[in-house]
């Protein structure tokens, strides 16, 4: 079996360079059979990155511990989905992930793409290929998934903290949403490599970003959660620099996803919108290389590996190589009109780039401050969560307040009474609702306050929206006002699809201000048959229990919870001591009001049976909107991305005439 | 950005905002400063915060919940070690032999670790098979 592994990945490898090879030289001589047969290379570079997969799952499931791999990231008593889950939980095995989902998305491409765009696919091939000879020679050379030894009776165990559910969808997602700037970052180079001026590509990458950032987005979220239920110290996100890692590429393809409609609209941003999709793509492999070189200290980040080099030299090949290509076709990418105004929807688009991206290059410099520091002071020097949380505020708070303005704005040139007419009834609901908050008591945070105001401005602003576009409808087809606002958005996909995930953002946001920035915490120790009070909750400490679980011991503190005299049940922090792994792991208690959307997070520490506990409670408010803001913005994504006939049309029209140019 | 190179007071607006961002950016940093992270091989006659990064050697003694853990922590790769206390949360995989990060200062030959601020790194992911 591992001989087959072994061979499916050196295939791939071989099929990939077969790719690059016969690609560019058919692309740079236009022979149409060879490049299908590049083409061709790619799909069967998937089937053989499939085959390696399933080789790896099957010993993993088999508990075959003949493989090195499996001996160290499982054991017999690991439960089934976890050893599935181990598949990702190790270098060698995430790395074999992500090449599955790059050949994976590449054929699809290449599928996709013979049937939009077969002319841009003659360069975007090599430059798949490229990228899938640097994966699939790690593989085979660096980080094999496959090596063997005499098998051992049991494994090492996967690390207690992956022993969760959401580790079984979290570090897909984020390979998912990584792997997925790979196909927008090979259309850019393609279409520049073939000279092409004309938009296509720029729809084409689009929708591959709009996909790649979905999963990038949802996949961090689902981290979060992660954090919060099992890493057990009340947060979910503690700008730890692989958390930055994924991050940044998710704000440069946000920057694209709104410059790109500039582009498409007023001919504009075009050298811009190249570079977004170049950075996106290699922030992707700088935070690969950040969790794997051990260059940083993390919690993620571990021990320097072999593959932190390799990595460099790629990312560096990959700018370099990218910047000549833009270089070479400037004149190509000269923009056909100017901003004519820096009060229209085009310059609030452009404020909201270079807010995004400043606030991108902030977490970046943030990153990479301790090794710049350290070669040149000799020591480095840290920033935390103090730097990260200034410039979330500085750069957070205008974005937020562009997002309720933009959509509104007329394109080209708004009049400032025009404005005054659009923004009066979003400003006064905001402003009205700002001084009720503060007769509500939350100017207790000033930046909560504004924040706050500034989500009601953003939400009254996409109701109506919402509202006018419903109206207008029906005025004009007639029908009921369900039918009507179906219709508006099952016609208008991509912006009421992005209304939603603006709806979505502010839903983040007012989780997050309310969780951060009005939350209590209380720590005491208690013995049992003790009280302690935390917001308006009593909580008392009952005592122990102790249970035998699947693979791990698991002590509990039993804590009875009140509210306003009220039982409201008994939660049940503690820990386990996992038997395989040696390790103990604090399991801490969460209990959600639905109402309210407000959470009682109890954590136990120097927790032993029958003897007294430390008790730690926090009263979380409003964090439950973060995780709700999730699936409102994967609904929002996708109703955007949905295909709509009548678009497809449009387009095939617009640039049928430029793909038959292409062909001849 | 690709804007037209005719004279715009748009461009003139924006150059301005890049450079503000830059200059609160810059500002800020130089202000706010950050943490300096070292090893205990040099930590000798420091003063004020630092992280200090090293390798837990020895027993482990005491309760970071009453009189504070106590442990050494020594140069990942060296053998210089400090003597540590540490009052606060301890993360679940905290224990001699793991690589951790904690801030505090020295104080009387002792390093005083800051509540909240211990971190153990993980030691199973994407290592190398000779580090394991």
């Amino acid at each position: 079996m591992p001989d087959l592994g072994r061979a499916a990945l050196i295939v791939c490898l071989g099929l990939a360079v077969y790719a690059v090879v016969a690609g560019a030289f058919a692309a740079s001589t236009r022979r149409r059979r060879l490049a299908e047969s590049a083409e061709n290379a790619i799909l069967a570079s998937f089937l053989a990155a499939l085959v390696a997969s399933c080789v790896l799952l099957s010993a993993l499931l088999r508990h075959d511990f003949s493989f090195v791999y499996v001996w160290r990231h499982t054991s017999l008593e690991l439960p089934r989905p976890y050893t599935v889950s181990a598949f990702w939980g190790g270098q060698e095995g995430s790395l074999l992930l992500w090449l599955l989902v790059l050949t994976g998305f590449s054929a699809a491409a290449v599928l996709l793409g013979r049937r939009s765009a077969p002319s841009l696919l003659a360069w975007t091939v090599p430059v798949l290929g490229a990228v899938t000879v640097f994966f699939s020679f790690l593989l085979v050379a660096v980080a094999s998934p496959f090596a063997t030894q005499a098998a051992p009776a049991d494994g090492l165990g996967l690390n207690p903290s992956l022993q969760n559910p959401y580790m079984l969808a979290h570090p897909p997602f984020l390979y998912l949403g990584f792997v997925g700037l790979t196909i927008p970052f090979a259309f850019a180079m393609g279409a520049l490599a073939a000279r092409r001026s004309d938009e296509l590509w720029v729809v084409i990458t689009r929708r591959w970003t709009l996909v790649a950032w979905m999963l990038l987005g949802f996949g961090q979220l689902l981290g979060a959660h992660w954090a919060y239920v099992e890493v057990g110290w009340g947060g979910y996100f503690a700008w730890d620099p692989v958390e930055n890692a994924a991050l940044m590429p998710w704000l440069a393809a946000t920057a694209f996803l709104h410059s790109v409609m500039i582009q498409e609209k007023r001919g504009m941003l075009k050298i811009w919108n190249v570079l977004l999709v170049v950075g996106a793509f290699a922030l992707a492999l700088f935070g690969t290389f950040l969790t794997r070189s051990g260059i940083l200290s993390s919690i993620h980040s571990f021990t320097e590996s072999s593959i932190g080099p390799w990595f460099l030299g790629f990312i560096g090949v990959v700018v370099a190589g990218s910047t000549a290509l833009i270089l070479s076709r400037l004149p190509l990418l000269r923009s056909k009109t100017r901003l004519e105004s820096p009060v229209s929807r085009e310059a609030t688009f452009l404020y909201n780039n270079l807010l995004l991206v400043a606030f991108c290059l902030t977490i970046l410099w943030g990153v990479a401050y301790p090794i710049l520091t350290e070669a040149l002071r000799g020591e480095p020097v840290t920033v935390g969560p103090p730097y990260y949380n200034f410039f979330l505020k500085a750069f957070g708070l205008p974005l937020l307040i562009l997002m309720g303005i933009g959509p509104l704005i007329a394109w080209r040139r708004a009049s400032l009474r025009g404005l005054g007419r659009i923004f009066a009834w979003p400003l006064g609901v905001a402003v009205a609702s700002g001084v009720l908050l503060l007769a509500l008591g939350a100017g207790s945070s000033i930046p909560g306050l504004v924040g706050y105001t500034f989500c009601v401005f953003v939400l009254a602003s996409i109701v109506l929206e919402f509202v006018r576009g419903t109206r207008a409808r029906q005025a004009l087809s007639g029908g009921s006002g369900p039918a009507a606002f179906a219709q508006l958005v099952g016609r208008n996909r991509r912006r009421y699809g992005g209304y939603v995930v603006h709806a979505s953002i502010v839903l983040l946001a007012i989780g997050v201000i309310g969780s951060s920035a009005y939350d209590t915490t209380r720590e005491q120790r208690l013995q049992p048959g003790e009280s302690m009070t935390v917001r308006d909750y009593t909580l008392t400490y009952q005592g122990t229990t102790q249970e035998r679980g699947p693979n791990a011991v698991e002590l509990r503190a039993l804590v009875d919870v009140e509210r306003d005299g009220e039982r409201l049940g008994t939660m049940r922090p503690g820990k386990n001591s996992y038997l395989a792994e040696q390790q103990v792991s604090n399991e801490s208690a969460i209990r959600s009001d639905r109402l309210n959307g407000e959470d009682l997070f109890l954590i136990a520490e120097q927790l032993q049976p029958g003897g007294p506990v430390f008790l730690k409670a926090l009263v979380k408010p409003l964090v439950n909107l973060i995780w709700i803001a999730g699936f409102v913005f994967v609904g929002g994504a996708l109703i955007a991305l949905w295909p709509d006939a009548r678009e497809q049309r449009r387009l095939a029209l617009r640039y049928g005439r430029a793909e038959a140019l292409a062909r001849a | 950005l690709g804007v037209a190179r005719r004279a715009s007071p748009a461009r003139l607006v924006i150059a301005l905002g890049v450079a503000a961002m830059l200059a609160v950016f810059l500002v800020y940093t130089s202000i706010a400063g950050g943490t300096p992270q070292l090893r205990p091989s040099e930590l000798n006659g420091r003063t004020g915060e630092v992280a200090l990064v090293g390798k837990v050697v020895g027993r482990v003694t005491g309760n970071a919940r009453e009189n504070g853990l106590r442990f050494r922590l020594r140069d990942v790769e060296g053998k210089t070690a400090v003597p540590v206390v540490y009052r606060g949360s301890v993360p679940d995989m905290f224990r001699t032999g793991r690589d951790i990060s904690l801030k505090g200062e020295l104080k009387n030959g002792t390093f005083v670790g800051k509540s909240g601020t211990l971190v153990t790194k993980c030691p199973s992911k994407y290592t190398d098979k000779k580090q394991s």
